[in-house]
């Protein structure tokens, strides 16, 4: 991309007017002002594409296997496992990982921290995509896929913890939507829409609070329905709501550090000054964020374990998998991000990120599977399962991608605002 | 300036109370709901007598055939399926067969006992309370029943279900649904009659009558032969109580029991969580929108000033 | 049920007996009993049973089976606690007071009364069943299905007898 860079002056686009004057046509910047020779070789030229395409062209008849032949031509499909990878990763593991939405609103427009401003964008966009492919990922675990909108208009079940999930995340997706439309508005130039958003933003970061608090407690309470089935240690039926709220603040401002670092590293023509300049200090910020969140993660994974007295498990082999979690999920990014805040160095922090981000979806599919049905027998997913939840990953990296290259998400949009 | 400043605060309570107003009133039903259930007095129910079963599999074949239900892999008189092994377990329900009777070998008994699998039809079932479609009901005769046309097939209940019932018919991309004993609801139980397999069974092995009054026959089965059942009814109290329940010579994890689950029903644990949402949704506005005032008090002050020296040049 | 015309026959001859010196109290006699049955009343899945009467007397006493129905004094001391004076009842056959419509309505309607001790008396198929083959499995008398009865086309139709299971399946791991 540097490369394009440099041959052409008029990338990347940032303003509504070219150099000599004129204007650029949606077309022009759908396109990134490439013709389309040029967009094609930069395409062909990324070795990431490649690697994408070979996962692509495994995984897109997969699903439309999945679709056609029914759940059990790719999946274990088995009775005492009714959630797999799609869920447990997709579902469990992407949620936490997309707090990052409601924690930048809130510290930026709450809080009123106007120098986290230069990533609220990135952050509410990781939140936005990663709901939004949740809910794809749930579409393809679903027996009925499209009956996805029964739960909110044909048929109610206000009692199940589910609807919560269902009908908060479906707003939040809303919300989430609204606050990036600011965005989208300043890149085609509709300024009366961005300034209503603008109105309303306040309103909609509250909801975002409260939507996140419950659907990202709710989506650990689901495992209360299962007290029996999941190993005592990691189904506390008081504390596991908490747990995963509290979980979601350190993994979602991970997610942003990781996506950040992304940015900076292999997509710099398409950062400004603003966001790379400012980024190594939000950082320490973010990790002084995640460290606050993960103490109080750890001290009520103790008092869960406390209260239900269940001490005697950590000598089991299970409490040994349960203190290698804690200790290489949690407890070493917490000392990472200490030490990395205290000595104000991003790239410890850059790096506990990336630690505590995989520590979490270790312990959402800990949950979901390998300690579910921890008295019968472990399911291994099968190879294909694998693979379209790789495929999933790999479209919502291409979707992020795409948005990123193009509107001003990581960079402030030089024409009116 | 005065105005704009209302208009934007009206804005903002309308944007974050249409939020939380609609959680508040569809999430406020559940607990009201769940609180009062106490389970329908004349529901039926059966009484499963471990120490009765020959392990015929009549119930088995019987339900095929009243369900409708695919061919089995082995008839019905083929006995070689005591000893099959799935990952290591012994058969369970599926989507061909919505009861299943295993063996178990007991340690210092002369005889293997028989334990007949099928859905236990809770007093508070736990695929009914965490389905948010509403595919279940509970009948007043007892039977928990499915609507395959509201279900979207997320397989909560599955998860829920403490006895590992409900099934999913995994096979199907265009008909896939639940499939798990009705209870012969729509065939027999609705009319007054007993299930199938109730019917089918030589032994009596499955007593059918009202819940309550299995209960007492149970009772009297344990006083009156002493040393011959366990002093225990399993399902009276089990997952807040079911209307099929299981008298057993032996303790009942040595015949395949989860003597795990719980006394009460498993919506309790889920309400610690239920009990904070009307919590979160008044507070958390009112807290955070505090915190917004007194966060940017500064700001807006330095703004007034900043507009009222503009308006003053 | 065939014996139940020789046994209302007999029982009438008893009573007259009985009218005649109503001092006495006279038992059944295992003498009185027909040779042979043809238990068929519930012949649906299975062929009749043809039960031999005689055999059996000359292994149990008429109360092992009967209970208390043929005037004999019970040996459950559980029974003995109402049953220890009974004479012999108007019928001794099984169906005369185990419901062949068990958990029918009327069966159901029939127990639901508060003072009625005997809530848990089989019908009659579990009766014949539960008498049968709990002493077949001590005295070593045939206990499979089909060693009393043979399946009818209807049985074999239930059971799916009809399905050769797929090979090398049987004591397996089948999954996958």
């Amino acid at each position: 991309m540097k490369s394009i860079a440099t041959t052409s002056q008029e990338i990347p686009i940032d303003d509504h007017a070219r150099v000599d004057g004129s204007s650029w046509a949606l077309k022009d910047k759908l396109w990134l002002g490439l013709s389309r020779e040029e967009y094609k070789a930069m395409i062909v030229r990324n070795p990431v594409n490649w690697a994408l395409f070979i996962i692509l062209a495994i995984g897109i008849p997969l699903t439309i296997m999945r679709y056609f032949g029914g759940l059990d031509t790719v999946t274990n499909a088995s009775n005492e496992y009714p959630w797999g990878l799609f869920l447990g990763f997709g579902l469990f593991g992407m949620v936490p990982l997309s707090a990052s939405g409601f924690l930048l609103g809130t510290t930026v427009e709450i809080f009123g921290r106007k120098d986290f401003v230069p990533i609220e964008r990135l952050a509410l966009l990781n939140g936005l995509l990663g709901y939004f492919f949740a809910v794809i990922y749930l579409e393809v675990d679903l027996g009925m896929p499209w009956r996805l909108p029964y739960p909110m208009f044909v048929s109610l079940g206000p009692a199940a913890v589910l609807f919560l999930v269902a009908w908060h995340v479906a707003t939040y997706l809303s919300v989430q939507v609204a606050e990036i439309l600011p965005a989208l508005f300043e890149w085609i130039g509709w300024l009366k829409g961005k300034r209503w958003i603008k109105s309303i933003t306040i309103g909609l970061t509250i909801a975002g609070i409260i939507l996140s608090t419950l659907h990202q407690g709710a989506l650990g309470a689901l495992f209360t329905y299962a007290p029996t089935k999941i190993h005592p240690l990691w189904i506390s039926t008081n504390f596991i709501w908490i747990h995963f709220f509290c979980s979601a603040i350190f993994a979602g401002l991970s997610m942003v550090i990781i996506v950040s670092t992304m940015c900076k590293n292999f997509m710099t023509w398409r950062c400004d000054d603003r966001f790379l300049s400012n980024l190594d200090r939000i950082t320490i910020g973010l990790g002084k964020g995640c460290a606050y969140a993960m103490i109080t993660y750890l001290v009520i994974k103790v008092v869960a374990i406390a209260h239900d007295n269940e001490w005697i498990y950590l000598l089991t082999g299970w409490g040994q998998y349960y203190l290698a979690e804690l200790g290489l999920g949690v407890v070493l990014p917490l000392l990472l991000f200490s030490f990395g805040v205290k000595n104000q160095k991003a790239g410890i922090i850059r790096l506990a990120a990336f630690i505590a981000v995989a520590g979490i979806v270790w312990n959402r599919l800990n949950t979901a599977l390998i300690c579910f049905n921890w008295k019968l027998y472990q399911e291994i997913p099968r190879w294909q399962e694998v693979w379209i939840t790789l495929t999933v990953f790999a479209i919502y990296f291409m979707v992020y991608r795409f948005i990123l290259y193009r509107l001003p998400i990581l960079y402030e949009w030089k024409g009116d605002k | 300036m005065k105005i704009k400043k209302l208009l934007n605060r009206r804005t903002f309570l309308k944007g974050s109370l249409a939020g939380s107003a609609a959680a508040v009133s569809l999430s406020r039903s559940p607990e009201a709901k769940a609180a009062t259930f106490e389970g329908y007095p004349d529901s039926m129910g059966v009484l499963v007598d471990l120490s009765r079963c020959v392990g015929c599999r009549s119930c088995e074949a019987a339900c095929n055939e009243e369900q409708q239900l695919p061919l089995p892999e082995k008839p019905f008189n083929d006995f070689s399926v005591f000893d099959e092994l799935h990952h290591g377990q012994k058969r369970r329900t599926d989507e061909t067969r919505y009861t299943v009777v295993n063996r178990y070998e007991v340690p210092g008994l002369d005889h293997p006992l028989f334990h007949k699998v099928q859905c236990n039809h809770c007093q508070e079932p736990a695929c009914l309370t965490s389905c948010f479609v509403n595919a279940y009901t509970k009948t007043p005769e007892g039977a928990v029943i499915y609507d395959p046309k509201v279900c979207v097939g997320c397989r909560t209940c599955m998860v829920a279900c403490p006895f590992y019932i409900p099934t999913f018919r995994y096979s199907s991309a265009f008909q896939p649904r639940i499939m798990k004993c009705i209870f012969c609801y729509d065939t027999r139980l609705k009319e007054g009659k007993p299930p199938a397999c109730v019917e089918a069974c030589p032994q009596e092995a499955l007593t059918f009558g009202r819940r309550q009054e299995m209960i007492r026959v149970g009772r009297q089965r344990i006083r009156e032969n002493q040393g011959r059942y366990v002093d225990h009814i399993y399902g009276e109290h089990e997952a807040g109580g079911t209307a099929w329940m299981y008298l057993s010579p032996v303790e009942f994890e040595e015949a395949g029991f989860d003597t795990s689950v719980p006394k009460e029903p498993i919506l309790n644990y889920v309400k610690d969580f239920l009990s904070i949402v009307p919590m979160v949704l008044t507070i958390w506005p009112a807290l955070f929108a505090g915190i917004h005032l007194l966060a940017t008090r500064k700001d807006g002050i330095k703004k007034q000033q900043q507009t009222e020296g503009e308006a003053e040049k | 049920m065939r014996c139940t015309f020789m046994a209302a026959l007999s029982i009438m001859a008893l009573m007259a007996i009985g009218a005649l010196y109503p001092n006495q109290t006279f038992a059944l006699d295992a003498d009185d009993a027909p040779e042979s049955v043809e238990i068929e009343s519930l012949a649906e899945l299975y062929q009749p049973v043809s039960f031999d009467h005689a055999l059996h007397v000359e292994m149990a006493d008429c109360v092992e089976c009967h209970h208390h129905t043929t005037g004999q004094q019970p040996v459950d001391p559980n029974c003995l606690r109402c049953h220890a004076q009974s004479t012999e009842t108007e019928s001794i056959s099984c169906e005369a007071c185990h419901s062949a419509k068990r958990f029918y309505p009327e069966d159901l309607k029939e127990r639901n009364q508060p003072e009625l001790y005997h809530i848990d008396k089989p019908g009659l198929k579990g009766a014949y069943h539960l008498n049968c083959l709990g002493c077949h499995q001590q005295q070593g008398g045939p206990t499979g299905c089909q060693d009393c009865h043979a399946l009818t086309k209807r049985g074999e139709q239930l059971f799916k007898v009809s399905i050769v299971p797929a090979e090398n399946e049987s004591g397996h791991d089948t999954h996958q």
